[in-house]
């Protein structure tokens, strides 16, 4: 019951952060050695690619634009460029045409680097064939500049924020509206088994409430 | 197809309107809530029930109630300037 325990809690925790790295803005400082088009037919990966550019339709398949650039570190790193209209991640982002063109003003090579800083949200995954969307480029002095991602700190403390008073909202719910109602049901139904055992959950927090409902699945003595 | 941001309007309209509802019930809770504490710790003369119902009529004229704007208020800034910052700077 222990490992169950920790299992679950820790993959609900990678979620959670999975989520958020996938979601939140990132800045790679890189050199852009390229910019192409190619047509891309969305596979099994498809939930990892946005829509096409704010307006415009697609059917089943499309042209996509990327970005080519290399890290400082020689790595390579291929970005796609993508409007995410009106929909989710909520970057708004509907320049792609202008970025492309950001991009190709900004393109150089390792004997005239312009180092630039490209924003960007997603994952790179050879397995998946899925690339980082681009969300915004800016030149920058060198390889080397540190950047301090104030917007996340800004998000993260706002959902934190929110989280808290989602608890606040709910404990006060719950002090005002229900344990007065349970109340009322304990004195008129008084010496029931079921809430002695319904309290004894409350007690143990959620971890013991959950093992209290998969005890109501076991079976009972027949009377 | 429906366009994109007519939709966004319409689902955001809908899910904060959700949220400053419960907002507001939590709000007037709390109001609640303090001003009964304020009353059973023996601060005021009078009535209890007059005196929450008394407090209740000013905090629903009050700056407090007002401030619950902001739940529209604030993501329709917050949107406007993530699409001015991102395409247009």
């Amino acid at each position: 019951m222990k490992y169950l325990k920790w299992t679950i809690w820790t993959l609900i925790a990678s979620v959670i952060f999975g989520f958020f790295h996938y979601t939140l803005p990132q800045r790679d400082i890189v050199l852009i050695v390229g910019t192409e088009n190619r047509r891309i037919d969305f596979g099994e990966n498809s939930i990892f690619w946005a829509g096409p550019d704010s307006g415009t339709a697609a059917i089943g398949n499309r042209d996509v634009r990327f970005i080519n650039a290399v890290r400082a570190n020689g790595k390579v790193i291929v970005y796609r460029n993508e409007d995410t209209g009106w929909g989710w991640p909520p970057y708004f982002k509907l320049d792609s045409s202008n970025l492309q063109t950001e991009a190709q003003a900004l393109t150089s090579n390792a004997e005239t680097p312009k180092w630039v800083s490209v924003t960007h949200y997603g994952w790179r995954n050879e397995f998946m064939t899925i690339f980082p969307n681009a969300v915004a480029v800016r030149q920058v002095v060198g390889p080397d500049v540190t950047i301090l991602p104030w917007l996340n700190i800004f998000i993260l403390a706002v959902l934190a924020f929110l989280v808290f008073m989602i608890r606040r909202m709910w404990l006060q719910f719950r002090e005002r509206t229900i344990d007065p109602a349970l109340d009322d049901a304990a004195q008129t139904w008084d010496g029931v088994e079921d809430s002695a055992t319904a309290a004894r959950g409350r007690a143990a927090g959620v971890w013991g409430r959950f093992k209290v409902w998969l005890g109501t699945w076991k079976s009972r003595p027949r009377r | 197809m429906i366009m994109g941001w007519i939709r966004l309007g319409v689902v955001g309209a809908i899910a904060l309107t959700a949220v400053y509802f419960l907002v507001s019930i939590y709000s007037r809770s709390v109001r609640r809530e303090t001003l009964e504490k304020r009353f059973d710790a023996g601060e005021v003369e009078g009535d209890r029930d007059a005196y929450i119902e008394a407090g209740m009529t000013m905090y629903e004229k009050g700056l407090r109630k007002r401030l619950l704007w902001l739940i529209y208020i604030l993501p329709t800034l917050a949107f406007v300037a993530t699409i001015y910052i991102l395409n247009f700077q």
